[in-house]
This record gives structure tokens, C-alpha cells and sequence, in this order.
């Protein structure tokens, strides 16, 4: 409990040091409440095949227009946030839990362990991810889980990367040490002094993993691998580009709203960033 | 220098071997029969399963299979895609070259356009233009690569008309000489600007945090004290320090040289790997796929190794690690 405190006082003081963090979390919450509030505030059912077919924005009501399969283009953005938002999320905490876990025991334990850790994070970092994402989607199926879990357990390795480095410095940190000395198990250490010390970079990293994985989703729906079953950004783009010439409304609110989204995720990160390191200048 | 090398091509070797193997547990574990698979379609005739079968050892022990299966891979032999009905080698080597020269060009024009800008910035922290320039890669940073190329095909292809939409040539016109570069050039205009569009925020972000970086350090407020000028001190000190992180961004860059430009190459219909790979997506071409994945990984750990024996070259320090 202590603890959580602890960490809660630390983050309301870096939303208070860095005005883009503040931003980025206000805009996080507008975001949020689309999602949450997405049936009442959608003026149409996204999945209604309505009679107004490619429409252009602002005909009978149809803000932003409608698809060749007459669906409400506005709708199917508010919808599609849920989509870009879950993946984006999911993945990002997958991708973190494991980094922290694994960076952590490789820089605390050294030796072998941290000899195999580094190994598979040096291999991963050389090995072009996106395509190991596409190729495993393309071969397992393309549902909302499978590409969550690909993304999550591919992206892993830079969080690791942080952790480590986090991990072998705060080992070697007074409190550590005398925490050992006075009796406590490895593993106390570890999860009580190692993790929680070290896992504000890991936070930061990840808001901006979670960005990195909407991108990611959005790439693998434009090559027609996105859940077919699930309203996604990235699969309007990929729909509207048939349509370009004649209705050039379906892709390109859909990208807008990609580059609006990932770009809150960048300000938080980039917030956060600096509010741990105000030495450094914004960039 | 020796030691280093070996150590390095060692890893570039492990590394190739883990992608094989990768390769490999992919196909063992995904949904359905992996003969089908390597097929490359869903019903093969007998013949061809009893054909395959027999070339990867499927109906020997695991390892066997394995070891079947790398000694083909090494042989040079990808296996063939039904797509196409051609070997997946010679299929990937006809298009590498259209992949080369896109991504080839762009990552050289956004090495020299981002670093430049970036250089501005730094130097004129602050200012109306550098805030603009920021401000726009930041977006640039933001967008999905193919959305952007889609725009820019909506706006000077299909509204001003000034460019063509799609493809490396204009085959109808089936020009030659010095009219068919004129044409492949301006083919490139807009999928190559898209690509140094996407590329050019990282140059400008890290060029600019290593200028403003250097610029705050004691040494060149001494420089300015004892009142050698703003330019040598920029030429001289400035300059050199922004230089490594650039190498390395752009060495990078170039390892995913012929990989880099899949989504755009897609969205273009340019004649690459890219749409090689998006062919074998939605035609189910596994086997094409595979051979395409495999291709990337081995160039870019290959790449990896080149850039990093450079920089060894360049900078002497990293040897002795």
C-alpha cells in the first residue's frame, strides 16, 4: 500500500513538471470516454448497410460520410477506436510485463542468466519484428487475440533491454545491499526494491510501445490481415483505398484518427521521459 | 580488429540459424499439415505430397526433418510457389533491384534532408522555423507510412494530376533510352517522397538533441569567451559530434534496405518485394511467404554485421569492448 502511494506521489508530481504529460493524459481521458460511451455517441449502427451508398461528408446527416456498403464512416471511427485502443493497450502491457520481468532477473541474477537474456534480446533486436508479425498472423489467423499476443510477446526486448540496465544499477544501490544484509530473500529484493525503482522508464517506453502497436495493427489490417469480424482504423483504410477516386472520405479520416491517437500516446511518453530526466531539453 | 570480425560474423551466422529455425517452428505449429503448407495451397495431389514428403524427410524423425530442411535452404532452394508456378528464389531475385533503388534513394535523400533540418533546428532552437519543423515531424512521426502515400496519390495523382498513380513504367507507352528513366524517375517522385517523409523525424530529432546537447557543453562557451566564431565553433565541434548518431540511424536504415519500403511499394503497385509479399498474403502462397520472410531476415542480419564492421572501422573504441 505504502508503496503504491509512494509511486502515486511520484507520478501526480510529473504530470505537474510536464505540460505536455498533462495534456497527453487529457486528451487520453476525451479518448477513453469515446470508447467507453461509443453506442450513444455513434449516430448510426457502424454495422447498419444503410441506403445511402459512398455518400460524400455531410449528406443526410452522415458527417463524415458513408462506405460503398452505405456503413456511416463516422460511426465505424467511433467504433473502431475500441479496436485500436485494446490492441494498442494489451499488447504494450504484455510487451512490458514481460521486458520487466525478464530484464530485471537478467541484471539482477547476472551470470548465466543474464548471458541467455542478453543472447535473445541481441537476436530479437536483429531480427526485422514486423515481418514475424505478419507471418505469424497470416499463418495462425488474424483474430483480435492472436494479433495482440504476437505483437506483445515480439516487442518485449527493448523493455528487457531497460530493465536490465535499471536492475544492475540499482543493485549495487545502499538500500539494496543493506536490505541482502539484513536477511531478505532474493526474490523479496527483487519484487520490493528492484522492480519498483526501476520501472518508471519501462513506463514510458511502453506508452509509447502502446502508439508503436496501434501502427503496427493498422499496418497489418491495410495488408487485408486485420479480424475480419472487428471495425478497425486500419481496415477502413485498407476498404477506402478501392474507393479513393470516388470517395475519398474512407480512408482518410480513418488515418487521421491513427495520427491523433498515436500521437497522445507520443506526448505522454515523451512527458514522462522528460519528467524523469528534466536535464533533458524538449526536443 | 581480427577478433572482432569472426566474433561478429559468428553472431550474423546465429543469427541466421535462428531465423531458419523460426522459419521452421512456424510452420510445424500453424493450424494444418505442414506438406500443405510448403505446397503453397490447400489440396496438392498426391504426387506432390508423396514428392515433398520425400525432399524434407516429413515422415522421418524431428531433427532429420530439420536438418533436410536447412541443407535444401542452403542449397539455395526455397522451394516453389504455385502462384507463380517458379522457384521462390528466382522470383524474389528478379524484384530485389526495383526494392534496392526506392528504398536505396529515399534513405539517402532523408539522411541528407532530416540531418540538414535538424542541423537548422538545433542551431536556431526556439525559433518560428524551427517550432514548424518540429511540429511537423512530429506528425510525420505519428502517421502510418501507407496512409501518407495514399493521401499524396489522392492529391497529386488523382486530383492535380501531375504524377502517375501506380507502377515503376508507363507499359502502354513501352518508352526506351533516356524517356524510360525520365519515366521510372517520375514514377518515383511520389512513392520515394512518401518514404523520406517517414523517415526524415528520426534525422531531425537526433541530429537536433546532439547539436543543442553539444552546444550547451562548457567547452564551447569557452570557445565563445576566448571569441573564435559561431561558424568554426558549428563547423568544427558542433558538426563532427552530430555525425555519429546519424551514421548509426542511417546504418540502420540501410539494413532494412530492401524491407523498408514493403507497405509503400504496396501502396504504389511498385514492382518490388513488397508486392511480392502482399501477393502471397491474399493468395495464401505460404511457401512464397516463407522464402520472402527468410530473404529479409538473412539481409538484414547481413546488413547489421556491414554497418557494424564500419563504425568498428570508424571508430576504433568499439573493437575493444
Amino acid at each position: 500500500m505504502e508503496k503504491i502511494k509512494k509511486v502515486g506521489v511520484r507520478l501526480a508530481g510529473m504530470v505537474r513538471s510536464s505540460m505536455q504529460l498533462r495534456m497527453g493524459l487529457i486528451f487520453f481521458a476525451l479518448v477513453l470516454l469515446v470508447v467507453i460511451f461509443a453506442p450513444s455517441l455513434a449516430p448510426f449502427d457502424p454495422y447498419d448497410l444503410g441506403d445511402d451508398l459512398l455518400v460524400p461528408p455531410g449528406t443526410n446527416g452522415h458527417w463524415l460520410g458513408t462506405t460503398n456498403m452505405g456503413q456511416d464512416v463516422l460511426s465505424m471511427i467511433i467504433y473502431g477506436s475500441r479496436a485500436s485502443l485494446a490492441i494498442g493497450i494489451v499488447s504494450a502491457l504484455i510487451s512490458g510485463v514481460i521486458g520487466t520481468l525478464l530484464g530485471a532477473f537478467a541484471g539482477f541474477y547476472g551470470g548465466k542468466v543474464d548471458k541467455v537474456v542478453s543472447e535473445i534480446i541481441n537476436i530479437f533486436l536483429m531480427i526485422p519484428t514486423f515481418f514475424l508479425i505478419l507471418i505469424i498472423v497470416a499463418l495462425f489467423g488474424s483474430s483480435m487475440i492472436n494479433v495482440m499476443l504476437v505483437i506483445g510477446l515480439t516487442s518485449w526486448p527493448s523493455n528487457a533491454r531497460m530493465m536490465r540496465v535499471q536492475a544492475m544499477s540499482i543493485k549495487e544501490r545502499t538500500f539494496v545491499k543493506s536490505a541482502i544484509s539484513m536477511g531478505e530473500t532474493k526474490r523479496q529484493v527483487l519484487f520490493k526494491y528492484i522492480i519498483p525503482n526501476g520501472l518508471f522508464p519501462i513506463i514510458a517506453n511502453t506508452t509509447m510501445g502502446v502508439a508503436k502497436a496501434i501502427l503496427t495493427e493498422a499496418s497489418l489490417s491495410f495488408l487485408g490481415l486485420g479480424d475480419p469480424n472487428v471495425i478497425s482504423w486500419g481496415q477502413m483504410i485498407y476498404e477506402g483505398k478501392q474507393y479513393l477516386a470516388t470517395g475519398w472520405w474512407m480512408s482518410t479520416f480513418a488515418g487521421l484518427f491513427i495520427m491523433l491517437i498515436v500521437m497522445i500516446f507520443y506526448m505522454i511518453g515523451d512527458g514522462l521521459n522528460f519528467a524523469l530526466n528534466p536535464k533533458m531539453k524538449k526536443i | 580488429m581480427k577478433k572482432y570480425l569472426l566474433k561478429r560474423i559468428v553472431t550474423a551466422f546465429g543469427i541466421v540459424l535462428f531465423v531458419i529455425l523460426l522459419n521452421y517452428v512456424i510452420i510445424r505449429l500453424a493450424p494444418g499439415d505442414p506438406v500443405r503448407i510448403m505446397a503453397g495451397f490447400d489440396n496438392p495431389s498426391q504426387e506432390l505430397m508423396d514428392a515433398l514428403t520425400k525432399k524434407y524427410g516429413l515422415d522421418q524423425p524431428l531433427y532429420v526433418q530439420f536438418w533436410r530442411y536447412i541443407t535444401t535452404l542452403f542449397k539455395g532452394d526455397m522451394g516453389d510457389s504455385y502462384l507463380y508456378n517458379q522457384p521462390v528464389s528466382s522470383l524474389i531475385f528478379e524484384r530485389v533491384g526495383a526494392s534496392l533503388l526506392l528504398s536505396g534513394v529515399s534513405a539517402v535523400l532523408a539522411v541528407l534532408i532530416g540531418s540538414t533540418l535538424g542541423l537548422y533546428a538545433g542551431r536556431h532552437h526556439g525559433k518560428a522555423l524551427d517550432r514548424t519543423f518540429s511540429g511537423v515531424a512530429y506528425m510525420l512521426n505519428a502517421m502510418p507510412s501507407f496512409w501518407l502515400g495514399i493521401m499524396l496519390i489522392l492529391i497529386f495523382a488523382s486530383t492535380l494530376k501531375w504524377l502517375p498513380t501506380q507502377g515503376m513504367v508507363n507499359i502502354r507507352k513501352g518508352y526506351t533510352g533516356w524517356a524510360y528513366v525520365v519515366d521510372v524517375l517520375q514514377h518515383m517522385v511520389l512513392p520515394c517522397a512518401t518514404l523520406v517523409a517517414v523517415q526524415i523525424p528520426t534525422y531531425f530529432r537526433i541530429t537536433k538533441s546532439s547539436v543543442m546537447q553539444v552546444m550547451a557543453e562548457e567547452f564551447v562557451t569557452t570557445f565563445r569567451v576566448t571569441g573564435m566564431s559561431e561558424r568554426k565553433i558549428f563547423n568544427k565541434y558542433v558538426l563532427k559530434n552530430a555525425l555519429l548518431p546519424i551514421v548509426t540511424v542511417f546504418g540502420i536504415n540501410l539494413a532494412y534496405v530492401i524491407s523498408g519500403s514493403t507497405l509503400i511499394e504496396i501502396v504504389f503497385s511498385w514492382p518490388g518485394v513488397g508486392v511480392l509479399m502482399y501477393r502471397s498474403i491474399s493468395m495464401r502462397d505460404y511457401n512464397l511467404l516463407m522464402g520472402v520472410y527468410l530473404l529479409i531476415s538473412i539481409s538484414v542480419a547481413f546488413m547489421m554485421i556491414v554497418v557494424d564492421l564500419i563504425y568498428a572501422w570508424l571508430d576504433p573504441r568499439i573493437r575493444y569492448d
